[in-house]
Order: C-alpha cells, then sequence, then structure tokens
C-alpha cells in the first residue's frame, strides 16, 4: 500500500479536471472519483514510491507508506514544501514516536491547480 | 475513437532525462523547426528522474579528461566500449551541467563556488527537483508535448522513419504523428525478470518500472541492429528498498563485508581495485560469497558519525525516501550496524550498462531518419543522467540538420490501418470475448521464463546453452498468444502494451546471451559453460536485427576500436 489518500484531507483541488498528483505520478496510477470529486489509487501494487504526487498536494492529503512486508507500522515520512518554495522540511517519525526532521535546499516549481490535455474533454478524466 | 493527425519537424518519442535536453537543443539551434514530445505519463514527473537525484555521475572533476574519463570507463566494462560515443558524450558533460544549472537545480559549491567533487565524476546536487525543471526549460523552448501517449510503434516508409503512432491513455485517442525526423528516447526496461520484491512491494524496484523497453521493442520491429543486450544491469543495491549504494559506498567510504566480517573485495579482488572494481564485480563478488555460505552481504558503515548518517539520510531523501522511511520503520541505525545488500533483477539499460540501439557517432540509428539517446541508445555505458542530456544534445543536432534537408512523407492509410488494428486489439478482445490473458499473467508468465531458464536472481543470474536454448523455446510461444490478450480500459491497453515490449526485448535479449560464448561481465552475463573472458575470440560487440518480414532474430559481431591509448583493464 505504497501511497494512501487521507479523504476527509483531499478536496480533488476544487473540482479541478487534472489536478497534479494525477499529472505527477509517472505510472498512471491516481484517478478521480467522478462521484466524490475525490482521488482514488487505482493499483498500490504498481506504484514505484517516487512520492512527486506526495510532494506536490497542496493539502497534504496523500500519504506514502512503506509495504508491511518492507518495514513495521506507525513509521512515518511526511515531506513539508516551505512557502518560500527553496527548502522541503521532511518529518520523520519511528516506530515509538521520535520525531526527527530534515530540511533540504531544493527549487519546486509552482504548478496550476488544473491543465488542460490536448483533445480530451474533462470528463474523459474521471472513472 | 478519433484519429489525431499532427505534423512536426521533429518528433521526440519519451519526454525524460534525454528527451526533455534534446527538445530544447532542437529549438535553440533550429528556431525554425518544429519540435513535439509524445509522452506516455506526463513530462513534468515522467520516467527515471521521478523520485529526484542527488548526485550527477558522470562529470569531469578538476585533473579530468574525456580522455581519462573513457579509459576509466573502459576498465569499468571490462574493455569493450564504444569509445567514440564516450568520448563525444564526455565533451558535453560541462555544457550540459552548466545548462541546467542556470535553469535552477541546485548544485552544492564549496565557499569559491567550485562544485563539491565526489570521487572522482560525481558531484552532489540538491535533485529532488530535478525533473520538473528540465521539463519546463522543454516546455518554455516552445515544444508540443503530447502527455499520455503511449508511442506503439515507427512509421515506416521506404526503410526510413517517418514519425509513429500512438495511443492516448486518457481518451483512446489514435494519434498519427508524422515528422522529418524522430528522436528514440525511451530508456531502457525493467520488469523483464521476475522483480526483487512480491506483493503491493513488486514495483519497489530501483529502476523506473514504468521504462518497460517500448524504444527497444519498437526498434526490434522495424529492423534496426541493436547491441549488447547481453550486458544486462545487475546492480548492488541495499536490501529490501533496492536503493542505490553509491550514495553509501561513495558518499562515507564504506567497503563490502561478508557475514564474517571480511573485506572480501578487497582481500579477493585486490588485482582488479579491490572495492573499486569494476561494477559488475562489485556484483559478481557479493554474489559468491552469498552461494558459498558467507551471506548477508552488507556495506559497512560503522565508522560514521551520527552527522554523518543524518547526511546519509538527508542525500537520500533528494533521490530515493523510502530508504529514510525503511530504516526508521526497522529501527535501523546505520553509524551502528551495516546496511545489508543485496542485487537487483537483471535491467536491461544502456545508461549504465550499454544494451541499445546500435547507434553512430552523431546517434544515428541504423534506420533511416531516427536517431538515439539516453538508455535506450547502445555503446555508451556509464552515461547516468548528464550522459543522457549530452546523448539528447547530440541527437538532437544531427536531426536537426536532417528535419533541414528532407521533407514529410506521405504515409499510405493501409500502414496506419494495421497498426490501429495491433494497438487496439486488447480492448476489442475485452469487448468480444471477455476470457483471456490480462497483462499482469503474461507478465508473470514472462518474468518465470526469464527467471527460471535464462540467468534470474534464483540461479545467481547464472546461465548456459541448455537453459537458454529452455528460455527460447518458451519465449517464442508467447508472440502467438498476444491475440489473447485482454484489456478492460485504457490504463490496461498500456499495461497490455508495456508486456508485449518486454517479450521482444527478451526474445533479442535470450539471443544474445547465447550467441556471447565468453564471461566477459562476471555477475552480469555470467556463462557456466564458457567461464573465461576471451579477448582473442569475443572483443567485438554482440549485435542482432530481427528481420520485420519473418521475424528472425539476425545476429551479427561489429568490431570494437581503440581510440584512446593505454591497458584497457587498468582505470587510468
Amino acid at each position: 500500500m505504497p501511497v494512501i489518500i487521507h479523504a476527509d484531507k483531499c478536496n480533488g483541488c476544487h473540482g479541478s479536471n487534472n489536478p497534479p498528483c494525477i499529472r505527477m505520478c509517472p505510472g498512471d496510477l491516481l484517478m478521480k472519483d467522478s462521484k466524490t470529486g475525490k482521488i482514488l489509487m487505482r493499483d498500490p501494487a504498481e506504484c514505484w514510491d517516487c512520492l512527486p504526487c506526495v510532494k506536490v498536494c497542496p493539502q497534504e492529503a496523500i500519504e506514502f507508506r512503506l509495504s508491511y512486508q518492507l518495514g513495521f507500522h506507525t513509521a512515518r515520512l511526511l515531506p513539508h514544501i516551505h512557502d518560500t518554495r527553496d527548502f522541503i522540511t521532511w518529518e520523520l517519525i519511528d516506530t515509538k514516536g521520535d520525531i526527527d526532521k530534515f530540511t533540504i535546499r531544493t527549487k519546486i516549481l509552482p504548478v496550476e491547480l488544473d491543465e488542460k490535455v490536448e483533445g480530451v474533454a474533462p470528463v474523459d478524466f474521471s472513472i | 475513437m478519433e484519429q489525431n493527425i499532427i505534423e512536426t519537424d521533429i518528433l521526440i518519442i519519451g519526454g525524460g532525462t534525454a528527451g526533455c535536453l534534446a527538445a530544447v537543443e532542437v529549438r535553440e539551434r533550429f528556431p525554425n523547426l518544429s519540435v513535439t514530445i509524445m509522452e506516455k505519463a506526463h513530462i513534468d514527473r515522467s520516467g527515471c528522474l521521478a523520485g529526484g537525484m542527488n548526485a550527477i555521475n558522470a562529470y569531469l572533476n578538476p585533473g579530468e579528461t574525456p580522455e581519462s574519463f573513457v579509459k576509466y570507463v573502459r576498465f569499468d566494462s571490462c574493455g569493450l566500449i564504444r569509445e567514440d560515443l564516450v568520448l563525444s558524450m564526455s565533451e558535453l558533460f560541462e555544457y550540459c551541467v552548466k545548462k541546467v544549472e542556470k535553469w535552477g537545480l541546485p548544485i552544492l559549491c564549496d565557499e569559491k563556488g567550485n562544485y563539491i567533487p565526489r570521487g572522482r565524476w560525481n558531484i552532489k546536487i540538491n535533485g529532488e527537483s530535478l525533473k520538473p525543471i528540465i521539463a519546463k526549460a522543454a516546455k518554455n523552448a516552445g515544444t508540443k508535448v503530447l502527455n499520455w501517449v503511449v508511442a506503439s510503434n515507427y512509421l515506416v516508409v521506404d526503410g526510413r522513419v517517418v514519425g509513429a503512432v500512438g495511443f492516448s491513455v486518457r481518451n483512446g485517442n489514435m494519434f498519427v504523428v508524422k515528422a522529418k525526423a524522430t528522436i528514440i528516447a525511451t530508456g531502457g526496461a525493467a520488469g523483464v525478470y521476475k522483480p526483487n520484491n512480491a506483493h503491493d512491494a513488486q514495483h519497489k524496484t530501483w529502476y523506473c518500472p514504468y521504462n518497460t523497453g517500448a524504444g527497444y521493442a519498437m526498434g526490434i520491429r522495424a529492423g534496426a541492429e541493436m547491441t549488447s543486450f547481453e550486458m544486462r544491469y545487475i546492480g548492488l543495491r541495499v536490501k529490501d528498498t533496492i536503493a542505490p549504494t553509491g550514495t553509501i559506498a561513495l558518499g562515507v567510504g564504506a567497503p563490502q563485508i561478508n557475514s564474517k566480517g571480511e573485506k572480501f573485495m578487497a582481500t579477493k579482488y585486490a588485482h582488479i581495485g579491490g572495492d573499486g572494481a569494476p561494477t559488475p564485480y562489485r556484483s559478481h563478488g557479493p554474489l559468491q560469497e552469498i552461494k558459498e555460505g558467507r551471506g548477508p552481504v552488507y556495506l559497512d558503515t560503522r565508522h560514521i558519525t551520527s552527522q554523518q548518517a543524518r547526511d546519509l539520510k538527508s542525500a537520500f531523501l533528494d533521490m530515493y525516501p523510502s530508504m529514510v522511511l525503511y530504516w526508521a520503520a526497522n529501527e535501523i541505525d546505520p553509524s551502528k550496524e551495516p546496511v545489508e545488500v543485496q542485487t537487483t533483477e537483471p535491467y536491461i539499460v544502456g545508461g549504465h550498462t550499454q544494451s541499445g540501439y546500435w547507434v553512430d557517432v552523431n546517434r544515428k540509428t541504423t534506420l533511416e531518419g531516427l536517431y538515439a539517446a539516453g538508455d535506450v541508445a547502445g555503446g555508451a555505458p556509464y552515461k547516468f543522467v548528464s550522459g543522457c542530456w549530452a546523448e539528447g544534445v547530440i541527437a538532437a543536432k544531427q536531426a536537426g540538420e536532417y528535419a533541414q534537408k528532407n521533407d514529410f512523407t506521405e504515409i499510405p492509410a493501409s500502414l496506419v490501418h494495421k497498426e490501429q488494428d495491433r494497438a487496439f486489439a486488447p480492448l476489442l478482445s475485452f469487448t468480444n470475448k471477455k476470457d483471456g490473458i490480462k497483462a499482469y499473467d503474461m507478465e508473470v508468465r514472462l518474468q518465470k521464463i526469464m527467471e527460471e531458464y535464462a540467468g534470474g536472481a534464483a540461479t545467481y543470474y547464472e546461465i548456459n546453452e541448455e537453459r537458454l536454448l529452455v528460455a527460447r523455446r518458451r519465449l517464442a510461444t508467447l508472440p502467438d498468444q498476444f491475440k489473447h490478450i485482454i484489456a478492460e480500459d485504457l490504463h490496461e491497453l498500456m499495461k497490455a502494451h508495456e508486456v508485449i515490449d518486454r517479450v521482444y526485448v527478451a526474445q533479442t535479449l535470450v539471443e544474445h546471451m547465447l550467441y556471447r560464448k565468453e564471461t566477459r561481465w562476471p555477475g552480469y552475463c555470467t556463462r557456466t559453460d564458457y567461464t573465461e573472458r576471451d579477448d582473442e575470440k569475443w572483443l567485438n560487440f554482440v549485435n542482432s536485427r530481427r528481420d520485420p518480414d519473418t521475424g528472425n532474430i539476425e545476429m551479427l559481431t561489429r568490431p570494437y576500436v581503440q581510440i584512446v591509448p593505454g591497458d584497457r583493464y587498468k582505470p587510468r
């Protein structure tokens, strides 16, 4: 279960047809639920654990989870992008609940909440 | 289903590491030429760089030259590389790195503003956003981007590649892109062999699992000459996460040790550089330890300080964040216990090893109008990110010149119809028959054959003639089964083509491994029936060409040419 979506935090990027998380997945694994407007993971077994969807979500609604066969439960890794977009702070929580933080320089480019796709009607994005 | 017909001067298939740089280069050198990228995902985060990078691993640090680089790469690849290709790419490292730095990539510098070296060929970067940075440059250059269009085949008219056909995973439209020149930059192939992890971690691979050999397969189907598939890449990686080990081995100077604490590389492989032995030996060495009962094998990090351990974690967060979560979730502190390592599934790549299109120094393939760059191009190992950029630049220059002199070609409707039928067949099969083979089922079948008969991890990657002949026979049945593949939706249609493409790659790979009757790269291609390196007979490239009409794969050799003088088995 490499990526989970916290439905309480996901707002579907305000009705966006093509939200950033869907665009950033190199495996075409995220899609929009046409009934709820929220994001769904198509197949956890296809996830590469690369995290662009996690980092790009404005609501921090997508969380990376290590497959249980590889690591014990309750350890978490939460990236927080600084407002200035030139730093990212990774919050690392181990199985005992101890927190460690890593702040690293980067250059996050601004992303639009929606993006048109050539020759595609909005309905084609949904399931 | 609609057909979108697009005309573009230059078509680039694959908007990854090499493709984005190629697009920018064409637009800068030839502002009159239009450029279109056909990309199966979205170029902002597609391909190998999706997760980021923490180093540029092919760069000439102070004191190094293109010639010294060739000597090292030749040593690292056991004496056999295309020196013309490696020279021409290394001459462009500086140009490419400076360019991408200008676009905004943070590169670590000392107080004087010089890049901080990590070994002879590496510099450290904060490359978490490397892919969006180069994608933006491609877009800013005026490139037309077709996101979510999966390339299925070239359009070949009178032996010349005049564009390509693809389908959209968003709306099922067929894209017919007519081009004066085409650059293939789709990367290599993962998932040909059984992956290291199963169940919901099956894609916890080192190489991008969405790189499934499309560019190789399109070339194989069109009769392009391919080289060195038998030089599989089997990397030494961190156990379970399959994370790169260079960050640890080079970053903090960690030697390999076995379960007895012996530094086996330093003792048994001292004559070829110990822990600095050629890359295949750094996989072969630990495999022998495990085989002979001295596993597990580790990178010994117990000498590092807690600050160094933190720096190590920071470096992984820029490239492979799951490594850091793995340590936290398993209560592992790399400064207190050594890091266990294992070898990967065999990947077919042209950027670490040298499997791919046989190209000339201008990156022109053996097909007229087609150029290759990055992991899909053969003969030039040790490319990594910056070498892929350099090849994109070289291919762009030549493809641009070709496009200036050649016009569009009329494409027979029958050609498009034939590909349309082939490309969409799995969807129709589902509609008409329901019962059939899922892409995943064929993937597992392919991986089982390759794993058990063509040198998978279970047999320590070793191969012999008899096993390979079984693999050849079993693989031969798969193409007849393609007509039974069913796809319920467009995502599954993409998956169907991903496995079909890998079958073509696997068949070519088996022929290559059968043909090279020596062991040049222990670990990568260990033959138990020809255990030694044989420079007298095999100091040449093993190439293949599949006849598009009969499907027969013809094997041939091409001579090695030494350009840079010196002992081919010495790193300097």
